[in-house]
């Protein structure tokens, strides 16, 4: 047996281990959330079915009136009710974790799973009332873009004629306006509708004329992250989940669609007591010799177009193909 | 990785496409045909199929694809190879997402006719009622990235009954894919391609509206400038009659007096403004004490809920496909990794 000698260095004498933790985990990805935020919320109420209705009173006519001094009542209307149904649906994720990922491997897996199960059930509820948005509602093609595309890509026209239809069917603005301060390169912000597209197009966005980005408006106080630019009337949230269907413009391009709306235009409903529930299951109940334990995240949620007046869309395409 | 099976069950095949929802998702995915595996039947014949996920990595299943099990002709041999192998045959897509796009024709559009209504020259192998995409269409262009049923379905062509298309440029090409018939969200807007001026208009859609509406839903319009009757736009009627025939539901809209709806011309595109659509507004519930006719009470239609489930296995139809031939006994499994 011979004995090294030399100075003892890191090639001769590696650690023992290899790696450590770094003090705190790296962030889950998690996308913008845009498609909740803006519609109603309602709860439906436990024992009475799964089906809540939401009823509106239409307005009267305004036709007519004057009373002629002749004694002859003026004929009586009836109101028109409009009822909007929707079906509460039930989703739920789980995760089963061996007993040896604790004992040999990690720590507090309970509280990383569970917060990966909190962060499920957001996005979940926010894919699900973007489904909504893009299987019922009308939306309109983009057109007079530079991409000879149907639809083409987004322009200012094709904003304006969004607004054209809201204020003509008197929807109302979702967002207060921001007044505009002394400060270069800034201007106020008009109240708006809201807009909420895919982060395919953000080099579209902001080169529609008038575009108004986000670090150009007078306070960036109370924003949201996912507010990107205002464009005439509406404010544009983005997320790389928003809608989008593949190859299907007339060139077999990839079309996006913008659902555009104002206050009460679609709804949210959530089953009181089954809002986000959140569980444990211990490892005598999952398993029969107590190896697995089982975490597990579920939510009840009912969603509707409440007015089609107050909500409409515009398909586009890009400037380069994605 | 261990594999658990995560569902199974078995159908008679009537020689069309089949969707098997899969609530726990698969990795892997089997059929067997238990009706023809003790038989010597002609070439081709499959009695089994084989699907692997995303998991497998590169070896994961190409879109209506899959491993083919075949009877060699007349005798008990098996070859094996893929569906997407010559002779090609349909076989497995797997759709996770909406709207769902099913198997993919490799075969394009040939020509649309312009009569009333359209026929398109398509070699296809799509089934009866089945619903398409059409993008990328020359000479019709406007009716790209529209959806349409078909029916009168033959290997070499179909009718588009919601399409009367007297007035289009009639197509000289084209594509399609078959998408779910329900979108993600139900009730859904639909594509409107005719409306008469009535004293209760007409309105015909391209697809068959009565598997999306009721009489006695109120439906909002989308009716766009380039499309003539402008009137009707932003109008809320209410649904007094369907015909799953034509394709077409009556409304309590006066449309005597509106302008003349028409498609936009093929020389405005692409600078047009499509489409005319209609989208669901609820329903104003009434009871008749005389005739005890109820409208608003339709939960199956009128209210909002979830459309196409996904994920599921579209299985192919065909004696050479998963799903078999008329009569047929498939067999089928999902399995899942447990991690």
């Amino acid at each position: 047996m011979s004995f090294p000698t030399g100075i003892t260095n890191i090639n001769n004498m590696a650690p023992e281990l290899p790696v450590q933790a770094a003090e705190d985990l790296l962030s889950t990805p998690q996308f913008n959330l845009i498609h909740s935020f803006g519609v109603d919320l309602h709860h439906a109420e436990t024992y009475i079915g799964k089906t809540t209705r939401m009823s509106r009173f239409e307005r009267l006519s305004t036709d007519g009136g004057q009373l002629d001094g002749s004694g002859i009542d003026p004929a009586s209307e009836v109101p028109v009710r409009t009822d909007i149904d929707a079906t509460m649906e039930i989703y739920a994720k789980s995760i089963v974790t061996n007993e040896q990922v604790v004992l040999f491997q990690n720590s507090k897996t309970l509280t990383k799973f569970t917060a990966l199960l909190g962060q499920w059930l957001r996005e979940k509820e926010d894919l699900l009332m973007r489904d909504l948005f893009s299987s019922s509602v009308s939306y309109i093609n983009c057109t007079g873009g530079i991409n000879g595309d149907q639809p083409s890509n987004i322009t200012l026209n094709n904003v304006n004629n969004i607004e054209s239809i809201l204020l003509g069917n008197d929807a109302r603005t979702m967002l207060t306006d921001i007044e505009a301060e002394n400060k270069f390169g800034t201007s106020g912000v008009r109240d708006s509708f809201i807009a909420l597209f895919n982060t395919n197009m953000t080099a579209d966005i902001q080169n529609v004329q008038g575009v108004l980005l986000k670090k150009d408006y007078p306070s960036q106080a109370g924003l949201r992250p996912e507010d990107y630019a205002q464009i005439s009337r509406f404010r544009f949230f983005v997320s790389s989940k928003a809608a989008k269907i593949p190859n299907i413009s007339m060139l077999g391009r990839t079309v996006y669609t913008i659902p555009m709306y104002g206050l009460e235009a679609a709804a949210k409903i959530e089953q009181n007591n089954y809002t986000a529930v959140i569980g444990y299951r211990p490892p005598w109940v999952v398993s029969s010799v107590g190896q697995n334990s089982q975490l597990y995240a579920k939510f009840a949620i009912a969603r509707a177009i409440t007015n089609q007046n107050w909500i409409s869309g515009l398909n586009v395409t890009t400037i380069q193909p994605t | 990785m261990p594999f658990t099976i995560t569902t199974g069950g078995s159908f008679t095949s009537t020689g069309v496409g089949v969707k098997i929802l899969l609530p726990s998702s698969a990795d892997y995915f089997q059929t067997w045909n238990i009706t023809q595996l003790p038989l010597a039947p002609a070439t081709g014949v499959v009695v089994r199929a084989e699907w692997f996920g995303p998991k497998f990595g590169l070896g994961q299943t190409a879109k209506n694809d899959g491993i083919r099990w075949k009877k060699t002709n007349s005798v008990n041999a098996i070859e094996v190879d893929t569906f997407g192998t010559t002779t090609a045959s349909d076989g497995f897509t797997y759709v996770s997402i909406n709207p769902t796009i099913e198997n993919q024709s490799t075969n394009p559009i040939t020509a649309i006719t312009n009569a009333s209504p359209a026929v398109v020259t398509h070699t296809q192998t799509y089934s009866e009622g089945d619903i398409l995409q059409f993008y990328g269409t020359t000479g019709m262009l406007q009716i790209a990235g529209m959806n349409f049923q078909i029916s009168s379905v033959s290997g070499s062509g179909y009718t588009l009954t919601g399409l009367r298309a007297a007035t289009l440029a009639a197509g000289t090409a084209g594509y399609t894919r078959r998408i779910s018939k329900y979108l993600a969200v139900d009730p859904q807007y639909l594509y409107v391609t005719e409306i008469t001026k009535a004293t209760s208009a007409v309105v015909r859609t391209s697809v068959d509206p009565t598997a999306y509406y009721v009489v006695g839903m109120k439906i909002h319009f989308s009716i766009p400038y380039s499309f003539g009757m402008t009137e009707m736009d932003q109008l809320t009627g209410t649904i007094t009659a369907m015909n799953a025939t034509n394709y077409t539901m009556t409304v309590d809209i006066d449309s005597t007096a509106f302008s003349t709806f028409a498609f936009p011309l093929t020389t405005s595109s692409p600078t047009a403004t499509l489409f005319a659509t209609v989208a669901p507004a609820g329903a104003s519930t009434r009871r008749d004490p005389n005739t005890f006719v109820e409208t608003g009470y339709n939960f199956q239609y009128q209210a909002f809920k979830s459309g196409q489930f996904t994920p599921y296995m579209y299985l192919a139809g065909g004696a050479q496909s998963p799903a078999g031939a008329a009569s047929d006994i498939i067999n089928w499994q999902a399995y899942k990794f447990e991690n």
